[in-house]
């Protein structure tokens, strides 16, 4: 039985850039500025990482493919670098490349880089793709907000609940959000709003208004990491390592059978199942100290909720309502300001998610700082309710 | 065995404009128009051309029937594709088989009754003649007031038939009475009173009189004249003809509008759908020169009326008054959509051709192994996971139900809001498909859906277009 990933990787170093409509920089800049901050964190030399990891979503405006934009920002030394895609768990999947890498004893010393640069289209919302494959044929033109809207009217829908009691909670999680990101000199959105705001707003896809949806922004997050054994070496106490990153890509089934009835994230509870099973951890609600779940929009992160373990089905609007996700609450989601206001530069979100988990664990999360966390979850959700990528990761303190 | 008409169907938008709309935005500049705005006019959705008129009106027409005709004949003046089988594509949406003779009948408003009048000689083999038009008009033109869209189909072969063809009969003339030319959009129309005078009135007695000897009949024992005309020509010819005008068969201009060359298939089958056995109904086609074809209805016809024809589609409709609504969805004037509405809607030709049939035939596969439906078909069943267990069956008859839906104000499409949603089918078959037809507001979780065949995506580029399946509201 293989033991998993618990405890064998520490991060030791993190930089996030500034999210938001950076009409100032282009990916090298955004890839630089998390650079830098993750490398004096770390107090390592350029030298010293062995291997890299880059995650992109969109190549063709972003970027560009392969390894080589990360490679050539940085002026790597020929080392290996891999770019990987998968979807809105790109960023996850960089750094679970450099963390695999450590743990497997390929390299000391590993980067994970994820950056987008979305805001080069000419226009609001996620860049439209040319198309051309079997699934043009027959899918809908779908938008996100589109899509997620729908896990909205199938939870209502299953849960026999009024739209306007599911659009209230909605509402909170938004203006909970909205009051985390405005202590985070980071996040793009950085206003307060209120109920009334989020209810009020437009609708962008019934019946998600926009103030339900998450912004559209550029950013760029990193980790470097290294084995326990290294950073016990490089003389570290306690250090944040990873105790688990699971990831659960669709099957198809959703999309194509009636098992699924579209109101909860089945890949979601399938890569938390693992996760815990990976930290140890068995009562998620008790044990978990803060969460940075994908908010892509307020009734993803109502839904994951459930999916998660933290509310009982069923149960995730009066845990909402009665404000457990807050800052203040059992269990704080977002403390940062999520995706609801950092936006959703999709190769860099889950290093963002990340970054965050690490300065909280570490006592450095200023104003926003949560007392005592010793677990962050960061989950993240790539593509459609109907057909998506999964990923888990825990991570916590550890003696070294 | 007998050979004759096995059945008949009908298709008509669910989209109807108040044509007091369009006079009270057009009578600025042609107050003339004022006279016509009575009723409404069928209009096709953005997502509906000739080619998804005519597949609609053929299922209609082979609703319960075997889908094994021989030939598919395909009239329309406003054929999409000027090379590219446009019936072959109908072919496909009504999942005929692959030896199936295609024939696109273009270019003339009488294709549909000179197609019936050589069918009705007999052996013609079992054909589907179908009969759709989608003409666009100019604004403020007579045209866009009387014009309509719609189609119908006539199913020949051996068989109990619920009509036969008694005689038909056809004058030609090279009467311009109004043309389109090959690189145009619009019909140039000349004088009415000429075309009743020298044309009407002077062609059609000839071949209703040549159709009706040659049926061994008096035109005063015809229960049912189809001339599709106004009512003031109609009224006209049957007192040329000597026959009482309550043997005039419903033009359908108050509620539908003159659809070209599916015109006098339309009428038919409104006629069919209460016709008695015994009955002889004249169809009547004009335009450069006249056809003129007698039907005589047998009792089989009891055993369909109600099951199909235009009735129902009549009374199910989405009426409006917004006059550049409707001169946006169908192309006359363009709107700013914003930049999300430039996507390169490329098709890739090979991708479709693998799966063409899937894609037009809306065929999913049925797992032998646990019996689950699903769309696409796979290698894989998504269900049990066995391999190569999948044979193909087509949802497209299905009736669905919304699972979980959206009305997307986001996305692109000519008529927003972008409806959308995971329907569920039989035996486990769940797909997210894009809505059509439903106004805002009128699909709910639990709503039944019923799938059509419709325009896809537009290629504005490469000027093609692709065609898929969508949920609609079920027919009442």
């Amino acid at each position: 039985m293989a033991k998993g990933i618990k405890d064998k990787v520490a991060i030791i170093g993190m930089g996030c850039s500034r999210f938001g409509e950076r009409w100032d920089c282009g990916p090298e800049e955004l890839i630089l500025e998390a650079f830098k901050e993750a490398l004096a964190d770390a107090q390592v030399a350029i030298s010293d990482i062995e291997m890299a990891w880059l995650g992109l979503f969109y190549q063709e405006q972003s970027a560009g493919k392969s390894a080589l934009p990360l490679a050539m920002t940085l002026r790597l030394p020929n080392i290996p670098v891999t770019r990987v895609e998968n979807m809105c768990a790109t960023g996850t999947e960089a750094l679970r490349g450099a963390v695999y890498a450590v743990a497997a004893g390929a390299c000391d010393i590993a980067l994970a880089m994820g950056v987008e640069k979305l805001k080069d289209t000419g226009y609001a919302g996620l860049p439209e793709r040319t198309k051309g494959t079997f699934d043009d044929l027959w899918l809908p033109n779908a938008t996100a907000p589109g899509a997620f809207a729908q896990l909205a009217s199938a939870y209502a829908a299953r849960h026999k609940l009024p739209m306007q009691d599911l659009k209230r909670a909605m509402a909170h999680i938004s203006v909970k959000s909205h009051a985390n990101g405005v202590l985070n000199s980071k996040a793009h959105l950085r206003k307060t709003i209120t109920e009334e705001d989020a209810l009020k707003a437009a609708t962008v896809a019934y019946p998600l208004g926009l103030l339900d949806c998450c912004g559209v922004s550029d950013g760029a997050a990193c980790a470097i990491v290294t084995s326990v054994e290294k950073a016990r070496a490089m003389g570290y106490k306690d250090v944040v390592t990873v105790k688990a990153m699971q990831l659960a890509p669709s099957n198809g089934l959703e999309m194509s059978n009636t098992a699924w009835d579209g109101s909860y994230l089945l890949t979601t509870r399938a890569a938390a199942k693992r996760a815990y099973a990976e930290a140890g951890i068995t009562d998620p609600r008790r044990e978990i100290s803060m969460m940075e779940v994908h908010d892509c929009f307020s009734v993803t992160e109502l839904v994951v909720m459930e999916d998660l373990g933290i509310s009982p089905e069923g149960g995730a609007i009066k845990d909402v309502l009665d404000g457990v996700f807050d800052r203040d609450g059992a269990v704080p989601c977002q403390v940062d300001g999520g995706l609801k206001c950092f936006g959703h530069p999709i190769g860099a979100t889950g290093l963002r998610m990340a970054y965050e988990m690490y300065l909280q664990l570490l006592g450095r999360a200023g104003e926003r700082q949560v007392s005592n966390p010793t677990l962050g979850l960061t989950h993240n959700l790539g593509g459609h309710p109907f057909r998506n990528v999964a990923s888990v990761s825990v991570f916590g303190l550890h003696a070294v | 065995m007998t050979y004759g008409i096995l059945s008949f169907g009908a298709y008509v938008p669910t989209l109807r404009l108040a044509r007091s709309a369009i006079a009270e935005a057009v009578s600025w500049a042609v107050p003339g128009v004022k006279g016509l705005a009575r009723g409404e006019r069928a209009v096709a959705n953005w997502d509906e051309d000739a080619i998804t008129l005519a597949a609609e009106a053929g299922r209609d027409c082979l609703r319960g029937l075997p889908r094994s005709a021989a030939r598919l004949q395909l009239a329309s003046t406003t054929l999409p594709f000027a090379d590219r089988s446009n019936s072959g594509i109908v072919a496909d949406a009504l999942r005929l088989p692959g030896e199936v003779a295609t024939e696109d009948l273009a270019g003339s408003r009488r294709g549909a009754t000179t197609a019936l009048a050589r069918l009705g000689r007999g052996g013609e083999g079992s054909t589907l003649l179908i009969a759709a038009d989608c003409r666009e008009t100019r604004p403020g033109s007579v045209q866009e007031m009387n014009y309509g869209h719609g189609a119908a189909a006539l199913l020949f072969g051996d068989g109990d038939p619920i009509a036969v063809v008694r005689g038909a009969a056809s004058v030609h003339e090279d009467m311009v009475d109004q043309y389109r030319a090959a690189d145009t959009d619009y019909d140039y129309a000349l004088e009415e009173r000429w075309i009743r005078e020298e044309g009407y009135n002077k062609l059609v007695p000839a071949a209703v009189r040549a159709a009706a000897q040659q049926a061994g009949l008096e035109l005063g024992e015809v229960h049912r004249f189809v001339i599709p005309a106004a009512a003031s020509i109609a009224k006209g010819l049957a007192k040329i003809l000597k026959v009482a005008d309550d043997r005039l068969a419903d033009p359908l201009i108050a509620e539908v509008g003159d659809c070209g060359v599916a015109h006098p298939l339309l009428m038919l089958a409104a006629a069919l759908e209460s016709a008695v056995p015994g009955e002889k109904i004249l169809v009547v086609g004009f335009g450069q020169g006249a056809d003129a074809v007698v039907i005589e209805t047998l009792p089989r016809l009891a055993e369909l009326q109600g099951t199909r024809g235009p009735s129902r589609y009549l009374a199910q409709k989405r009426p409006f008054a917004n006059y550049t609504m409707f001169l946006s969805l169908r192309n006359r004037i363009d709107i700013d959509f914003g930049l999300r509405s430039e996507r390169d809607n490329r098709t890739s030709m090979s991708a479709f051709y693998r799966r063409r049939k899937d894609v037009s035939g809306m065929l999913g596969g049925r797992c032998s192994a646990c019996n689950t439906l699903q769309f696409p078909r796979s290698q894989v069943c998504v269900k049990c996971t066995a391999i190569d267990t999948q044979t193909p069956e087509s949802l497209a008859e299905m009736t669905g139900r919304v699972k979980s839906y959206t009305e997307d104000w986001l996305a692109y499409t000519p008529l927003p809001p972008y409806i959308y949603g995971n329907v569920e089918f039989a035996d486990g078959a769940n797909l997210m498909l894009e809505f059509t037809d439903f106004a805002p507001g009128a699909v709910g979780v639990g709503s039944e859906v019923r799938l059509v065949f419709r325009i896809k995506d537009f290629d504005t580029r490469r000027h093609f277009r692709r065609y898929f399946w969508k949920p609609a509201p079920v027919l009442a």
